[in-house]
């Protein structure tokens, strides 16, 4: 499970002192067969990521994964808000949150703000592939980078716009957050039991990072035509609609039938028994029976109750969805007779899709997530260990790398300014001074 | 209610008239064999579709891919989440379990750029059509691999669904009450979709490595994987701490209120307040500036410590009005809220309108206009196209064994009466 990457430390740890252009240590190299890997995908590609918390930021953080170079652009006071979201790590600007999502970048302090910030911030631009942005329409056209802007600097830009509503429509200014996009895509009126409060699905920014997936297929396919074209594009997206588009027939559905689909508990009304059930040790599993054969299996070989998938009783798919509240029922009783542990052995051996419901603690003590690498132990210096979760997906011949954690606030402000932008050491010492960077 | 869009003639979305040698998408000119089935790794090639890229959909001669029997039936006997899901396809049947239908399937990878498939481990490999084999004939091809578990680790051959992948990545266990039943986190297809989404991604980061380097390679995505990633600080919390979320039901505990609420109406509403600033919004929008005062509620430590206090207020005020008085109070105050729509509340949402998230598509073989959701993400110089829904099955059999690998029309006939095809 533990992989420790060493070319970081020094890098991050003095800034300034290391080369800007990062190497390939991989942190991800898998043993996947290849003869000689030539670098990353996104080698050479520079991305200018002025986001705050992930929607957004995560596209960045993918783009970095696989090769391409990140600053992190943030106001010079306290940084992204993201640095003060969820548990403390022993770096003051720092959570774990951040350490983990802000991954392989490098951080850069300056002012949108002033205009002077502003001229700065479209020097940089002119000088990168990939703006990534997440304030509220047209903020960034009031300070003076917006991307007619931008464009007109560098007309090959490819840039980011992530946003609650998106950047059209009569709510384009209003507040969004992943809890409110969650809503308003209509994922939490279908989470939790019917005619009962509706929970949230999990608690996670997922939305956040559903539109940061669909944000960075965006800047791959603009990329591609870029580098046909010459021509740069903007890529507009709002969180609620990374949401919306995963309800499979849901919408479809309603305008051929007018189909409300309504909560389902812990279970879905396309197939039974297809939900969650608890075991004898009180923890929790996931059976889904799409079909009849899957039924007679768990009927006949996992529960040894063969009549149970008699034609007369529950062998037919609409059978059981008519009898779905006796057939879980049943099915509920069987599993809390076993302790998990029991009831996968059993499932699996008929070939009856099972899965525990696992907590974080689950995850980290399942072999199957340690053959695949799926969580990284970096050793930063400044944080010590920590453990975040690895690339995805996994790609054979350039598998993605975690190069670093979250960077300190500002930790390559003047190496960057100073080596891209040629900026002076007197003329950093001013921009520090007034607080432009 | 939503706009219409008219199938377009295929050869004009491919770009093959003479004039301009400009792509017209991100991804003319690519081919791409769709040979999976439901919903993950159809996805990915669902959108490179929508980008230009032709899309051939290697299907079983009898039957077709389950998908098209997934939810509700259409007369044509497909379901809607395949008219919808299939979009811009091409299907073509081959059947890869007889010699002669891997060897047509050996011949359409020769000529495309990226395979996608979701079999279980192994199962391309007992066809004699593992990765080994379709890269020995095409160096530069991209083959994107989705299944359950992935295509490493102990867990590879287990059987693998998107529910079950919400539980082994961690998502089922949060939602829902605490220590009640786990609910199903709002969709049981999530993870396919999502993993669909690494999937494209990866593709087009294969795509841009191979036209640099001529090399090709394999994605290997697991469903439980694309869940997992998503878990915020989850990992290093626990690493660092030993934490362990729970379910926390219709609230999030990290800010108060941050969650579901009821109104007069029985209808849903969701308040986000992760600052003060926006508290302040909301006690204003409820005509009590009072509760924002540093004396009472004014302070996010405050409000967390006296997070049952808080909410019953909010509670009470929401259950005294109508949502749609809810929505108009808390956006003329900025209030972070938005309203736990429905599917026919989002057909009549001005929003969804304008952002013409609602796409009609006519179907000529239904004989029905289907309205589906748009192409994602908005490119604003290259927008993705649906220029027609899911084809009838080996709808294109004929025209792209004919025309792509040169067939006679006996030859096809022969497949066809040996049911290869």
């Amino acid at each position: 499970m533990s992989q420790k990457t060493q070319d970081s430390d020094v890098k991050e740890s003095q800034p300034g002192a290391g080369d800007t252009q990062a190497g390939n240590s991989s942190t991800q190299a898998s043993a996947l067969p290849s003869d000689e890997p030539k670098g990353l995908p996104l080698d050479g590609i520079r991305v200018v990521d002025v986001g705050n918390f992930i929607a957004g930021p995560y596209a960045a953080s993918i783009l970095s994964e696989f090769g391409a170079e990140v600053y992190k652009v943030e106001y010079p006071i306290a940084g992204d808000p993201m640095r003060g979201l969820g548990t403390a790590s022993r770096r003051a600007d720092s959570t774990l949150f951040w350490l983990s999502e802000a991954r392989n970048r490098k951080s850069v302090t300056i002012n949108l703000r002033q205009p002077t910030g502003a001229k700065l911030f479209r020097k940089l631009v002119a000088k990168c592939d990939v703006v990534v942005e997440s304030f509220r329409p047209g903020t960034m056209e009031s300070w003076g980078v917006g991307w007619d802007t931008l464009s007109k600097d560098n007309p090959g830009l490819v840039m980011l716009r992530v946003t609650g509503y998106g950047q059209t429509g009569p709510f384009r200014d209003k507040r969004g957050f992943s809890h409110l996009a969650h809503a308003f895509g209509g994922l939490s009126y279908l989470c939790g039991f019917p005619g009962q409060t509706p929970t949230i699905p999990g608690p996670n920014p997922l939305a956040d990072y559903m539109v940061s997936l669909y944000g960075a297929i965006g800047i791959m396919l603009a990329l591609r035509y870029r580098d046909q074209t010459g021509r740069g594009q903007y890529i507009d997206i709002g969180t609620y609609e990374a949401v919306f588009r995963q309800l499979d027939e849901l919408p479809t559905a309603y305008g051929l039938h007018g189909k409300i689909r309504e909560r389902e508990g812990a279970g879905t009304i396309v197939a039974c028994p297809h939900g969650h059930f608890r075991t004898k040790d009180d923890k929790w599993v996931a059976i889904a029976c799409t079909n009849n054969k899957m039924f007679a299996r768990l009927a006949e070989d996992a529960m040894n109750r063969p009549e149970l998938a008699a034609e007369g009783t529950f062998g037919l798919k609409n059978k059981r969805l008519a009898a779905h509240e006796e057939v879980d029922r049943i099915v509920g009783e069987w599993t809390a007779s076993l302790t998990r542990d029991e009831l996968m052995e059993k499932c699996l051996a008929a070939q009856v899709p099972i899965g525990p419901l696992n907590s974080i603690a689950d995850i980290f003590a399942d072999p199957h997530y340690q053959a695949r690498d799926d969580l990284v132990t970096i050793d930063d210096p400044d944080v010590g260990e920590i453990t975040v979760p690895g690339v995805f997906p996994k790609l054979s011949e350039t598998p993605g790398r975690i190069e670093h954690l979250g960077p300190p606030l500002g930790n390559m402000t003047d190496k960057v300014l100073g080596e891209l932008l040629g900026l002076t050491v007197a003329e950093l010492a001013e921009f520090h001074k007034n607080r432009v960077i | 209610m939503a706009i219409h869009q008219k199938q377009k003639e295929t050869a004009e979305a491919r770009g093959d008239s003479k004039a301009p040698i400009k792509p017209r998408l991100p991804l003319s000119g690519i081919r791409v064999i769709d040979v999976a089935t439901f919903i993950a790794a159809p996805y990915a090639a669902g959108i490179l579709g929508e980008f230009g890229a032709e899309v051939l959909k290697v299907e079983h001669p009898f039957g077709g891919d389950p998908c098209r029997n997934f939810g509700t039936a259409t007369k044509s006997g497909d379901t809607l989440a395949w008219l919808s899901e299939a979009r811009n396809k091409k299907s073509v049947t081959v059947d890869l379990r007889t010699p002669d239908g891997a060897e047509i399937f050996k011949k359409l990878v020769s000529k495309s750029d990226i395979l996608c498939e979701n079999f279980r481990p192994g199962t391309l490999e007992k066809w004699g059509l593992g990765w080994e084999v379709l890269h020995e004939l095409n160096p530069g091809l991209i083959m994107l691999r989705i299944s359950g578990y992935g295509q490493t680790g102990p867990y590879r051959d287990r059987p693998g669904f998107a529910r079950i992948a919400h539980a082994v990545g961690g998502l089922a266990y949060l939602a829902g009450m605490p220590r009640e039943t786990p609910v199903t986190p709002g969709s049981t297809t999530l993870g396919d979709y999502l993993t669909g989404l690494y999937g494209a991604m990866g593709i087009l980061m294969a795509l841009r490595y191979k036209e640099r380097t001529g090399r090709g390679q394999y994605i290997d995505a697991a469903l439980y994987e694309s869940i997992f990633r998503l878990s915020d600080e989850m990992a290093p919390a626990y690493a660092a701490y030993g934490t362990v979320r729970e379910r926390t039901g219709p609230h999030n505990p990290i800010a108060c209120p941050l969650g579901h609420f009821r109104t007069k109406d029985d209808k849903w509403v969701a308040f986000a307040c992760t600052t003060d600033k926006l508290f302040e919004a909301l006690a204003q929008a409820m005509e009590r500036p009072e509760l924002a005062s540093d004396s009472l509620y004014g302070r996010h430590q405050k409000r967390l410590e006296s997070r049952h206090d808080v909410n019953d207020v909010v509670s009470a005020w929401c259950g005294s009005l109508t949502r749609d008085e809810v929505e108009a109070k808390c956006y003329a105050t900025g209030a972070p809220y938005a309203p736990l729509d429905n599917i026919a509340d989002m057909f009549a949402n001005r929003q969804f309108h304008a952002r013409r998230n609602l796409v009609a598509v006519d179907d000529p073989a239904l004989g029905e206009t289907l309205i589906v959701p748009c192409s994602l993400p908005r490119l604003s110089e290259t927008p993705g196209e649906i220029n027609g829904l899911g084809p009838a099955l080996g709808e294109h059999t004929d025209e792209v064994l004919e025309d792509l690998l040169g067939m006679s029309p006996s030859q096809i006939k022969r497949l066809h009466e040996s049911r290869v095809i």
